[in-house]
């Protein structure tokens, strides 16, 4: 029998996971204490994920031991992760977007009676939020929640099925600066008063502020685990990334002629969902116009408008070289150079069941490249793609016909720009480009959107990171409410932009 | 592990999600199902008093040896085999086709209005037969198309209904104006020698197996090589990606829903000009679902579809024997085809998962 120490929570000790031959968990001892908030840092395939899953039984690893309070445990699947007290928030919410809040809830918990519980249910649903200070409606349909409403409707899932440990992953990728900090004062209360809380996270500063420990993970294996403050960002970074590593703003040095012209945008929408007042603004040659904003406040509607995808109740734009093209469809767009990376890539710019060389062939066999109609080539083996797979630096491909779902975040963002830049773009629309990749992987992201920038290309980008923005744009507009509310050229203050976006 | 709490100790069966299975024993998978409902097909018959060997002989031994059987079969493949393709065109957009059976019935009708009106001259009276009774499918599925594409309206219901709106309409027909006057019998008055695919000079084989192979080949090509096959295999993955990528997602479904309402056409063409000579009312002996079933155990695969469909016709003319001879029921065939569809379906389950026994 192992040794226990009864002092923690949890303790995995040397958890090894693999998926044939490639190892995501290399011997992994991760320990966490009652009561304390630990990060885990670590780029994309770093196994941090992995190892959540193992804890939360959606993996079983192929060694190692787990114990929960000094008694070792086997977790067979996520319900027996859920008895053990173990509730996970996903990155990507499950929720059921038909349902309220309350029935959300009492899908994950194990009731006798829907009915005659209900009222119950109701009634501990508000003590807990009470006690926590959360403010939500039970009763209206998640799907017309804010996201930050809706993690609070996750968090309040594993509460309610009495969870003594949370994992968050990411939780804070889809949230503003301020509605961060209000969900990191709840995570410290939980914290107080008992619950062990794992934070799965890129972002370095809210890991620093708010964890008492920070574990990293690379390449399978812990690193280290620290206190933070022990360490500076730059040596932090090293542990995380093997090397230092920080980005610098660039300026463009060559902004040219008007290259996109968009005047007087109208969207009108009902239902909640958000539409486009008068917007006006333009793009030159050689600039990067960052669009600054808190997530939905128009930024996917501006997107799909611009590429074609939805339609548009007046207003016109203009494109240098073709005119107005205000009428034409995305297929006429894309001819005119016009190139697409949207915020949701699982759902909209790959197919996961698809091969990695169809998703990538597929603008090149649109524009007719790769055969003609009669015949397009094998693409199994095709060189152009083996090539652009090198350059993008896209890893975890070892055949070009495998589903390009197995691709992790990281290198599934680097296929679609490659795809998108295979041909010279002339206007490039980016939305959250680098959500949820890892640093080195965002920092590839950003340079591709630079080169483009540099080779002549007017690039849109619309981001609801506002570290982001203030890195790459040339020149920011804040998005509020279905409006560009202000415009700044670069380099601009960070407060007044923040002002100007919760305004 | 002596301190492991209660849930280690759970046992019996338990489920694990697969790595993605390779073609290779996928299709293994696939033959396995479709032998395990041919098994349990079989047992069910024998329970019903038709003994093992009149089995053998009736499905296996009387098809392979004599040829008249073996010809019999290649008829009854032929329309199998086209509204096996007409599923699969439109199952590759997921564009889903459940009235294949009431285009059939309207191309059909077109060819017979060919046929008895005599219109043109004789020698291209085949082909004119032909075209129409493609163009008469068209005809039944673009009120569907329009309203999928228009207005979103769910394809499912309204090709579904559209089958009884034709098969009403066709016993209108057969009822009224089209009565055979020479017998009173409710069907057509039979087609000219020259309204009748010619037999190609091996026993009653005729030209529309040539036709369905000729298909096939097209559909083959269609799919697997031609850039209309890519888009169809992206839109079919993610009709998102498809829009965001350029696609136009409503002319390819418009395509589709034409490809697949011409074939359902000719498929009409092919009982009536190749098995029939006639139009009648009892002969949409559920060709149109049989197709959809067809294309499902292909994978919607038109070599595949060829395979299957020469199986189902195996089974129609085993079937017609058992029926004469044994007294057996011809749903017994559908039965054996629901059997094989439903084996095929669950084998879904053990591609994606593996059970592990503990005990």
């Amino acid at each position: 029998m192992v040794k226990i120490n009864q002092n923690y929570k949890i303790k995995m000790e040397k958890i090894t996971k693999s998926f044939g031959d490639f190892l995501a968990l290399d011997d992994v001892t991760f320990n966490l204490d009652h009561g304390e908030v630990h990060s885990l840092l670590g780029e994309n395939g770093a196994g941090k994920s992995s190892l959540m899953n193992v804890l939360s039984g959606i993996y079983a690893p192929d060694h190692g031991a787990i114990s929960i309070d000094g008694k070792v445990v086997k977790i067979n699947g996520p319900s027996d992760a859920r008895f053990l007290g173990i509730g996970m928030v996903h990155q990507h919410f499950r929720l059921v977007k038909s349902f309220n809040a309350l029935d959300n809830i009492a899908l994950t918990i194990n009731q006798t009676s829907y009915y005659s519980e209900k009222d119950n249910l109701r009634h501990k649903i508000l003590k807990k939020m009470d006690e926590i200070g959360f403010d939500l409606d039970l009763d209206s349909p998640v799907g017309l929640l804010s996201v930050a409403e809706q993690q609070r409707v996750e968090i309040l899932k594993v509460l309610i099925a009495g969870a003594s440990i949370i994992i968050l992953d990411e939780p804070t990728a889809v949230l503003t600066d301020e509605e961060a900090k209000g969900f990191f004062k709840i995570i410290r209360f939980l914290a107080s008063s008992g619950t062990s809380v794992v934070l799965v996270t890129h972002k370095l500063k809210e890991a620093k502020e708010f964890s008492d420990k920070i574990s990293v993970l690379r390449n399978g294996k812990l690193v280290d685990t620290i206190i933070p403050g022990k360490l500076d960002d730059e040596a932090l970074i090293k542990l995380i990334v093997g090397e230092v590593f920080a980005e610098k703003p660039q300026l463009s040095k060559n902004f040219g002629e008007e290259k996109i012209v968009i005047s007087d945008l109208n969207l009108h929408r009902s239902n909640h969902a958000m539409g486009l007042t008068n917007i006006n603004f333009k793009i030159h040659e050689g600039e990067i116009y960052g669009i600054a904003g808190v997530g939905g406040n128009g930024q996917a509607e501006l997107s799909t408008v611009l590429m074609g995808l939805t339609k548009l109740n007046s207003g016109s734009i203009k494109l240098a070289g073709y005119g107005d093209i205000t009428k034409f469809r995305t297929d006429q767009r894309r001819k005119c150079g016009l190139v697409f990376i949207p915020a949701d890539r699982q759902k909209y710019a790959l197919a996961g069941e698809l091969s990695v060389a169809d998703n990538y062939a597929v603008a090149s066999i649109l524009r007719g490249d790769l055969g003609s109609w009669m015949g397009v080539k094998k693409l199994g083996k095709q060189q152009s793609i083996l090539e652009a797979i090198a350059e993008f630096n896209i890893y975890g491909v070892q055949r070009l016909n495998q589903n390009a779902a197995l691709l992790s975040g990281g290198n599934a963002q680097k296929l679609v720009i490659a795809r998108e830049f295979s041909s010279k773009p002339s206007v490039v629309i980016a939305h959250s480009p680098s959500r949820g990749l890892d640093l080195k992987a965002a920092a590839f992201v950003h340079k591709q959107l630079l080169t483009a920038r540099d080779g002549g290309a007017a690039v849109l980008l619309l981001s609801e990171d506002l570290d982001e923005i203030m890195l790459l744009s040339d020149t920011i507009g804040v998005i509020n409410r279905g409006r560009i509310t202000a415009e700044f050229s670069s380099p601009a203050d960070r407060q007044i932009i923040g002002k100007a976006m919760v305004n | 592990m002596s301190s492991a709490s209660n849930i280690n100790k759970r046992k019996g069966v338990k489920l694990e999600v697969r790595d993605p299975m390779s073609f290779a024993n996928k299709f293994i998978v696939l033959i396995l199902s479709i032998f395990t409902g041919l098994f349990i097909s079989f047992v069910i018959l024998i329970l019903s008093g038709v003994s093992g060997s009149a089995l053998w002989k009736e499905f296996v031994v009387y098809i392979v040896t004599s040829e008249k059987n073996l010809s019999s079969v290649l008829i009854q493949a032929s329309p199998f085999v086209v509204a096996g393709l007409a599923a699969a065109v439109a199952f590759r957009a997921r564009f889903w086709n459940i009235g294949i059976e009431g285009q059939m019935i309207f191309g059909a009708i077109a060819a017979t209005y060919i046929a008895i009106n005599d219109v043109g001259p004789e020698p291209t009276r085949l082909l004119l037969m032909f075209i129409a009774a493609g163009f008469g499918g068209v005809f039944w599925i673009l009120l569907p198309a329009f309203l999928k594409i228009k207005l979103d309206v769910n394809e499912i219901i309204s090709t579904l209904l559209m089958n009884y709106i034709a098969f009403n309409f066709l016993l209108h027909l057969l009822y009224g104006s089209w009565r055979d006057p020479s017998t009173g019998f409710p069907n057509s008055e039979q087609y000219d020698v020259s309204e009748i695919l010619p037999l190609l000079g091996w026993q009653s084989l005729n030209f529309s197996s040539v036709i369905a192979v000729l298909l096939v080949i097209i559909l083959f090509w269609l799919f697997m090589s031609s850039r209309f096959g890519f888009v169809l295999n992206v839109l079919h993955a993610s009709s998102d990606m498809a829009r965001y990528t350029g696609i136009r997602v409503s002319l390819v479904i418009l395509i589709v829903t034409i490809v697949s309402g011409f074939l359902s056409g000719i498929c009409g063409f092919l009982v009536s000009a190749g098995i029939e000579s006639r139009m009648t009312q009892s002969f949409f002996i559920g060709f149109g679902f049989s197709g959809i079933l067809i294309s499902f155990l292909a994978r919607d695969n038109p070599i595949g579809i060829l395979v299957v469909s020469l199986l189902f016709a195996t089974l129609v003319i085993g079937g017609q024997s058992l029926q004469v001879f044994y007294q057996i029921p011809f749903a017994m065939v559908q039965l054996m085809q629901a059997i094989i569809v439903m084996c095929v379906a669950s084998s879904e389950f053990f591609i994606r998962y593996r059970l592990i026994f503990s005990f």
